[in-house]
């Protein structure tokens, strides 16, 4: 059961040190060879600074930043067996790259109960020197109804 | 690939669609190391059955990778200002999934031109797994 004094509550902020090989590992993961990922090179002919961050690497940043995501959903209350992924969402502010220090903050944004299912939406915000450069919600949903 | 001229798209404009073959299970583990999430309903068959499944299933964040490889190919990872995608069907290996899109909106304000692009991956029987959307800026 969902504890709802969570609702509206940051977790604590994590810091996260984007790496080159994690942005490579990703993409060869998605099967994505598009060589911006790769070459240096080849990203900056194309416009960009050195390799970027594909657009989904705010998961990469959440889970590895902060593995205590799974600590801190068992501890408001998410059945994680029984957990869904209902949406994700992104909102890409500046382009992400290696060497980047980005500090993340994960907060409980909403949070809905009914007889057959519970809804938590968590709003993670990733910073770089204090600018904002993406903002990430996730919803999950854990199914109740048959238990 | 390149993103075309703003003049030149229209609503309902179709986006450069693409098929990836069927995902093997081994890529499941190779994401799982990528992403960091290590839920064993995507890795572990015996866990997955635990949990109510018929076996191991995709990474929701995978088929959204996919789809993002379609719409950043095409329009470039700085032009993408948003991007989201709602999780409509599970995922097995061995499904072939195909990424696609189309121009909804285009639009010009203050702060530039744009268009929204409404997206869909499906596999091979034509179920949808997830529906999404993009927005993205020209220069």
């Amino acid at each position: 059961m969902l504890d709802m004094s969570y609702e509206g509550k940051e977790f604590d902020s994590f810091t996260y040190e984007v790496e080159r090989c994690k942005i490579k590992e990703l993409c060869k993961a998605i099967g994505d060879n598009n060589p911006i990922f790769f070459d240096k090179e080849e990203a900056k002919k194309n416009g960009y600074n050195d390799i970027p961050a594909p657009l989904t690497f705010g998961t990469v940043m959440n889970f590895w930043g902060y593995p205590e995501i799974w600590d801190r959903m068992k501890e408001i209350g998410v059945n994680i067996q029984r957990l869904l992924h209902a949406s994700e969402e992104y909102e890409y502010l500046k382009t992400i790259y290696p060497g980047d220090i980005i500090t993340g903050k994960v907060m409980v944004e909403g949070m809905r109960s009914s007889s057959m299912m519970e809804v938590v939406t968590f709003r993670s915000t990733y910073t770089r020197k204090n600018e904002t450069v993406l903002i990430a919600r996730m919803k999950i949903v854990i199914m109740t109804g048959e238990q | 690939m390149a993103l075309p001229d703003y003049d030149s798209i229209n609503e309902g404009y179709e986006l450069p669609k693409f098929t990836k073959e069927a995902i093997p299970k081994v890529q499941l583990v190779k994401y799982a190391g990528a992403s960091g999430d290590f839920n064993q309903i995507h890795t572990v068959e015996e866990y997955a059955k635990q949990a109510g499944l018929d076996g191991i299933i995709v990474h929701g964040m995978l088929v959204m990778g996919i789809l993002g490889q379609m719409i950043s190919t095409w329009a470039g990872i700085k032009n993408i200002t948003k991007y989201s995608v709602n999780f409509k069907a599970i995922t097995k290996p061995g499904d072939t999934l195909t990424a696609k899109g189309t121009v909804s909106r285009k639009y010009q304000d203050e702060k530039g031109k744009f268009a929204d692009c409404k997206l869909q991956v499906e596999d091979q029987k034509g179920e949808v797994k997830v529906t999404g959307k993009c927005t993205v800026k020209f220069e």
